[in-house]
């Protein structure tokens, strides 16, 4: 029975310390003491807040007020998911998701197949095309700003020294919108980029060379061999991009506001309003539980999706 | 054996690991319960603990005395005035006024304050911002200290009511009986600033003649708009444009007796004043002007895009300043082109109320909060107020409102005097932080067409009276 053939991990894992170390550090205390300040750390940071918040929702609780939270069942979840202020919202939301992310993807992808083939100075074309990606949203919201602005922005100026009239880039309503989707697609078509990079280095020489001999065109390869070996890999990183679009403060708060009117105003943007402007604890925090959900519902459908493509 | 042995105890390992993730859960939740949050919820100062009204002992010891204001000139102003001048009465004491862009400021101190605890000591409030610190015993209510060491009969009544007054007070008035919970700090107003080169030298008397003209300069002046003003949804800015073209139409905001604003702000004067603001005010604006702001209407001025603009008075010192303009070289060069007037009348001669008084925060310790009220105390004084005027503040007092000191610092200075008398204040609620975004952010969407003037007014009136018939609840 206390033969190692069958269970060679476990008798690895149970074998005596080695001699010198104190009979205390046992390998499983070792683990515990190693573990518990990330444990720790995921409780007080992560755990905590969410439980935290999951009860608040379910309350009436102002963060500013002085009266005790009382239990409202789910009406703060009834109230968000029938108000008309918020389904516009997640219009406004859904549109800034699939135009921002569909236009990175495009390019992302173009860009890092260019480079891709390219054999000299392909390092420094990446790295290069990678710093918009290392900047602060803040400041890159700030410096587009500024370039936008109808009367002293560079786009504008640039604009009318061709001749053509200045453009209301920011307090127009589809303007306002475009603004916001060409300024996170500035930021974070690199990032789609870097992983359709990585998938077209990985894919194998070897299939090129046979198409070759097979004097596959051009298009051909690219359909039949890049693009199904790349794709698992870029589709993940549409996911990433997605869930970062979906939860979008940051460049909303910075350039328009929301504005015009609220035509730009995320989902993300107004439960910050509901949270700080009204200090409507229970309701931001209902909010944010419901944005938590929808996020992971939809991301575990991708990832069936996802499997069954890498099954297929 | 051995791996029989092992089931247990990993399996007491692991429900160790869980009892302690649960205990720390456990008491995780219990702080945040004891601290005042969730369902702990009360707070023994719910209202506002009162000041003494005697100033107690003071430290000797060095202090730093913060406060929170949010980032413009007259922040600055403070603080270089406030260690050049106090440190002669507390040379142990550092003032440090702290800064956050205008778009957080409320968020900057609310959600201090949510917290029980503030890294400031003196908080620097819009006075619309009084009723929620106060509802929320915030601040500390500042009355017996006030009838022990402030001469109240020195100041325009309502300037006293407006910056330190809850319930709010009237307009025009202060009701003696309401409890005070702060001090006039900076007192402000809009002002018109023309070019006198371009408009002449007298202003505009009438709304309706001061857009008239502005059409006319705009005409004469290709390159030059009309108007410059506050359009942006951010802070307060559309909403105190369309606020005061409101009440300059004879317009009210609302029936505060009967916390009324449906059939109100969206009546005839209402549509009439949205009507002026949209369809004759905005198309003599420039181009893209729809998020302009405080710094955006200053640069206008500064680089003459602009025949008339309506700014607060105590951030626009910087377009007398010869390196910041396109006017002149000079000074003098400058104000040869700029005028600077109070508002023209129509219906009324209201202009709106701005700027801000200071209140101690409820959570600083005591030994600062002593020390603020020394420093109220002091900066209210007659001769302090005047010496305010000179550093490029705006005084509250009447004698220093009067004075040559403040008539004389600046061009606009008498625009404020002489609009004292005039002004009208918004809401002073704890629901104003979501009154004022839905106004501002209706009163945006009509300016840059994205509403029609009467749906956005409409809007608007519906919004904010759901606001006030949930108290500020739910969404």
């Amino acid at each position: 029975m206390t033969t190692t053939a069958g269970h060679p991990v476990r008798e690895a894992a149970t074998a005596q310390p080695a001699p010198g170390r104190p009979p205390r550090l046992r390998d499983r205390r070792l683990a515990v003491a190693f573990i518990s300040p990330a444990m720790l750390l995921l409780l007080t940071m992560s755990v905590f807040p969410l439980l935290w918040a999951l009860y608040l929702s379910f309350t009436d609780y102002s963060a500013t007020g002085n009266a005790p939270a009382s239990f409202v069942g789910f009406a703060n979840y009834a109230e968000i998911l029938t108000s008309p202020e918020v389904h516009q919202r997640a219009l406004t939301t859904l549109v800034y998701v699939v135009g921002a992310v569909g236009l990175q993807t495009v390019l992302g992808f173009g860009i890092a197949y260019l480079i891709s083939r390219r054999t000299h100075g392909r390092g420094l074309l990446t790295t290069l095309f990678l710093v918009p990606m290392m900047l602060s949203p803040v400041v890159v919201g700030l410096f587009w700003r500024f370039m936008l602005d109808a009367q002293f922005g560079v786009v504008n100026s640039f604009l009318v020294s061709l001749g053509l009239e200045p453009v209301e880039w920011l307090t127009r309503q589809r303007t306002a919108m475009l603004s916001l989707i060409v300024v996170d697609t500035w930021q974070w078509t690199p990032f789609i980029m870097l992983i359709a990079l990585a998938g077209l280095t990985a894919v194998p020489k070897y299939l090129y060379e046979a198409a070759s001999i097979d004097r596959a065109s051009e298009w051909f390869r690219f359909r039949n061999i890049t693009l199904p070996l790349v794709w698992p890999l870029l589709l993940i990183a549409v996911m990433f991009r997605a869930i970062e679009a979906f939860r979008l403060f940051d460049l909303v708060y910075i350039l328009t506001n929301g504005g015009p009117g609220s035509s730009t105003e995320t989902l993300s943007f107004h439960v910050y309003k509901v949270a700080f402007l009204g200090f409507n604890t229970g309701t931001a925090s209902a909010y944010g539980i419901l944005m938590v959900l929808v996020v992971i519902v939809l991301a575990q459908l991708y990832l069936r999706y996802l499997n069954k493509l890498k099954e297929g | 054996m051995r791996y029989a042995e092992q089931v247990p105890r990993r399996s007491r390992s692991g429900r160790k690991m869980g009892a302690a993730a649960a205990a720390t859960l456990i008491a995780m939740t219990m702080a945040a319960c004891s601290g005042g949050g969730g369902g702990g919820g009360g707070d023994d100062e719910a209202g506002g603990a009162a000041a003494p009204s005697t100033i107690p002992e003071l430290t000797e010891d060095p202090l730093t005395l913060s406060f929170i204001w949010f980032e413009w000139p007259p922040a600055q102003a403070l603080e270089d005035f406030a260690n050049a001048e106090y440190s002669k009465e507390r040379p142990n004491v550092t003032v440090e006024v702290n800064t956050v862009p205008n778009a957080n400021w409320h968020d900057a101190m609310f959600t201090q304050f949510a917290a029980r605890q503030t890294d400031f000591d003196i908080a620097v409030l819009d006075s619309q911002h009084i009723g929620e610190a106060v509802t929320n015993g915030n601040i500390l209510d500042l009355t017996d200290f006030i009838d022990e060491n402030i001469d109240v009969d020195a100041y325009d009544p309502y300037l006293l009511a407006a910056y330190g007054q809850y319930p709010q007070a009237e307009t025009g008035q202060r009701d003696e009986d309401a409890s005070l919970y702060g001090l006039p700090l900076l007192g402000d107003t809009w002002t018109m600033i023309y070019r006198k080169d371009l408009i002449g030298d007298e202003p505009p008397a009438t709304w309706d003649e001061m857009i008239s003209v502005a059409r006319q300069c705009q005409e004469d002046n290709p390159g030059v708009s009309g108007l410059a003003f506050h359009q942006a949804n951010g802070s307060d800015a559309a909403a105190v444009t369309y606020n005061t073209v409101n009440g300059v139409y004879g317009g009210e905001l609302w029936d505060s007796d009967e916390r009324q604003i449906e059939g109100i702000i969206n009546d005839e004067a209402g549509q009439k004043s949205m009507d002026v603001l949209v369809n004759e005010m905005k198309p003599l604006t420039a181009t893209g002007s729809g998020n302009w702001f405080i710094d955006e209407v200053n640069a206008a001025v500064a680089q003459g895009k602009a025949c008339i603009a309506f700014n607060w008075i105590a951030p626009i010192g910087g377009l007398l300043d010869p390196e910041q303009s396109t006017l002149g070289d000079t000074r003098e060069e400058i104000l040869d082109k700029l005028g600077f007037a109070t508002l023209p009348t129509q219906d009324t001669d209201l202009v709106p109320l701005g700027g801000m008084g200071m209140h101690v925060s409820a959570y600083a310790p005591e030994d600062r909060q002593a020390e603020a009220l020394n420093f109220m105390r002091w900066f209210q004084q007659p001769e302090i107020q005047k010496k305010w005027a000179e550093a490029g503040g705006v005084p509250a007092r009447t004698d220093a409102l009067n004075s040559p000191e403040f008539l004389d610092a600046a061009p606009y200075n008498q625009v404020f005097t002489d609009s004292v008398p005039r002004m009208r204040d918004m809401w002073n609620v704890p629901e104003y932080a979501q009154l004022i975004d839905i106004e501002n952010t209706s009163v945006n969407a009509a300016l840059n067409g994205v509403k029609g003037p009467e749906e956005a007014l409409d809007d608007i009136a519906t919004e904010q009276q759901d606001v006030l018939d949930s108290s500020g609840g739910g969404l």
